[in-house]
């Protein structure tokens, strides 16, 4: 009789933990959306943070030059190398620069480069935010009579929008150009013939499919920066959290849209 | 309660009469209340303030103490329009700020200065760009007029070689001297404190409470003081400023009874369970004011 009225007790408290949980997650969704909306609008609308906008732009495309340079180089690289392993047993080698610029144009560019700059930029998005909500900076802003959304979000968002497709154009160029390297000097290819092999392949829904996806990601990334945040309680632990999640929640997101922008692009874009 | 919401309405109506009068005409009487608080209640997962009401009449200081998680902070909030009431009103300044949308909230804002319990500086900005933030964003003043209005207000709070130094290098009280310049400087008729001497040593914590009663005494600036450091409370009730050949000379109150313009105010639990003035705290016998004087 105890240990069922234990076991009852038990499924209660966890049917109000778990009825809590998706509470709380549907109202972060909410929050996500109105902020997310909010943003946008301020993007849109006057007054703009110029001096901000550029400071955002240049912390997340110049500073994240660096790891995109590497590692579309690295991927591109790599990805000739398991390609050509892979064709050489259908004594398709040739068609390994085809292969290698449509896989960095249109998935392995957009996503790597957006998960790498989530990992760099949209985290420290979080911190950042986060900080200024546990010292009460966000506070100071509403009362000083700015619109932290204008101020700190709009900047942000806008940077990722603009700066993602960017990164990710370089990372793709610098992914071929890896590729085209270990095809003339490890797989004997001529680079006359890969650099045709590749002008060849790309058509321009690939580019459409290519530039798309870094929109998508660079807003995901900085939405979902700001919004873990600006949402950040609890103190220097808070500010943790956030982060790691901003980087968890971010990435889900980016691969998980990148499948659903995929079946809709090919839909619009169809291979031809 | 219902007394004060009665005089609010009369004043409310008083100023009703003098609706499409020429604008000379229609002056506000100086007993307008500048913060009114009737019946506001606030929860979130517990109940933070139940039933509080108040009223902070021109030039005259409210100090609120009570322990930690009394509400007392959610009252500054809630002047500010930070937070919403889930039931009553707030009035600043003859502005019900309940329903003001954030843009609407930018006009009331202005009026108030604000220092927050760790003084909430802009980490990236510089002190000066700290100070003349406010200026910057409503963008009617020239550069030139910004900036010397900055250096007046570090020199007002004794930090006029701090203008280009960033937070991070100074110290606890220094950061909340700036905090208090950049509050003051688009002359706000009320101030609120959040607790501004907590984690500083008593000399510290004096040239702060000096500062509030400087702002008090000089300007005239109506103002509340939320702390739970009694020491402070009763020097900002008793010291007061005046100028004298282009000097500050602060004095003191010793009987507490003479004192005029300063009000206590207790919580606890989200209550107010005292209301009066220094001399009427001192006496009083309600066991919990006793253990929190003691």
């Amino acid at each position: 009789m105890i240990g069922e009225s234990r076991t009852l007790a038990y499924l209660v408290s966890l049917v109000r933990r778990l009825r809590a949980r998706f509470m709380e997650l549907i109202l972060s969704l909410q929050d996500y959306v109105l902020l997310s909306w909010r943003g946008l609008v301020a993007i849109a609308t006057p007054p703009r943070y110029t001096r901000e906008i550029v400071a955002q732009m240049d912390s997340l495309g110049v500073g994240s030059l660096s790891i995109v340079i590497l590692t579309g180089m690295f991927t591109g690289m790599v990805l000739t190398l398991q390609s050509a392993a892979s064709l050489d047993a259908f004594g398709a080698r040739p068609y390994v620069g085809r292969l290698v610029c449509v896989s960095m144009v249109r998935e392995l560019g957009p996503v790597l480069t957006a998960l790498m700059v989530t990992g760099r930029v949209g985290s420290g998005m979080a911190a950042e935010l986060g900080s200024m909500v546990v010292t009460q900076q966000i506070d100071a802003l509403r009362v000083l009579g700015s619109d932290p959304v204008r101020k700190l979000v709009a900047p942000r968002l806008l940077a990722g929008i603009a700066m993602v497709p960017i990164l990710t154009v370089i990372s793709d160029t610098l992914g071929i150009f890896g590729g085209s390297l270990i095809g003339i000097f490890n797989l004997k290819l001529s680079w006359e013939f890969f650099w045709r092999s590749v002008g060849n392949a790309l058509t321009i829904n690939d580019l459409v499919m290519g530039l798309v996806k870094p929109i998508v990601f660079g807003f995901i990334l900085s939405s979902v920066g700001c919004h873990m945040g600006l949402r950040t309680t609890g103190g220097t632990q808070g500010v943790g959290l956030s982060t790691t999640r901003s980087v968890v929640v971010a990435s889900v997101l980016i691969l998980s849209s990148d499948f659903f922008m995929t079946k809709v692009l090919l839909l619009l874009f169809p291979v031809t | 309660m219902a007394e004060r919401a009665d005089d609010y309405e009369e004043d409310e109506q008083r100023e009703r009469l003098f609706e499409g009068a020429p604008m000379e005409v229609v002056a506000r009487d100086v007993d307008e209340p500048v913060v009114w608080f009737g019946d506001v209640h606030l929860s979130f997962d517990r109940p933070i303030l139940k039933g509080v009401s108040f009223t902070l009449r021109p030039g005259t200081t409210k100090i609120v103490l009570g322990g930690s998680g009394s509400g007392k902070t959610t009252i500054l909030r809630l002047i500010l329009g930070l937070l919403k009431p889930d039931v009553g009103t707030i009035i600043v300044d003859g502005t019900s700020v309940g329903p003001l949308s954030e843009e609407e909230l930018r006009d009331v804002r202005l009026k108030i200065g604000m220092v927050f319990q760790e003084g909430a500086l802009f980490d990236s900005l510089t002190v000066g760009q700290n100070v003349g933030y406010r200026l910057v964003e409503d963008g009617q003043a020239s550069e030139e007029e910004i900036e010397q209005r900055v250096r007046e207000m570090l020199g007002f709070v004794g930090l006029a070689t701090h203008y280009d130094k960033m937070p991070s290098d100074l110290s606890g009280g220094q950061k909340r001297r700036v905090a208090f310049a950049r509050a003051l400087v688009a002359r706000p008729q009320i101030m609120l404190y959040d607790e501004p001497t907590t984690g500083l040593d008593p000399i510290t914590a004096t040239t702060i409470t000096d500062l509030i009663c400087k702002v008090r005494d000089l300007d005239g600036v109506s103002s509340i003081l939320v702390t739970h450091q009694l020491r402070d409370a009763y020097n900002v009730a008793r010291r007061f400023m005046l100028k004298k050949d282009d000097e500050y000379v602060t004095s003191q109150v010793e009987d507490m009874s003479t004192l005029e313009g300063t009000e206590f105010m207790m919580l606890r639990e989200g209550e107010v369970v005292f209301e009066g003035s220094p001399h009427d705290l001192q006496s009083s016998t309600d066991p919990y004011i006793k253990e929190f004087l003691s």
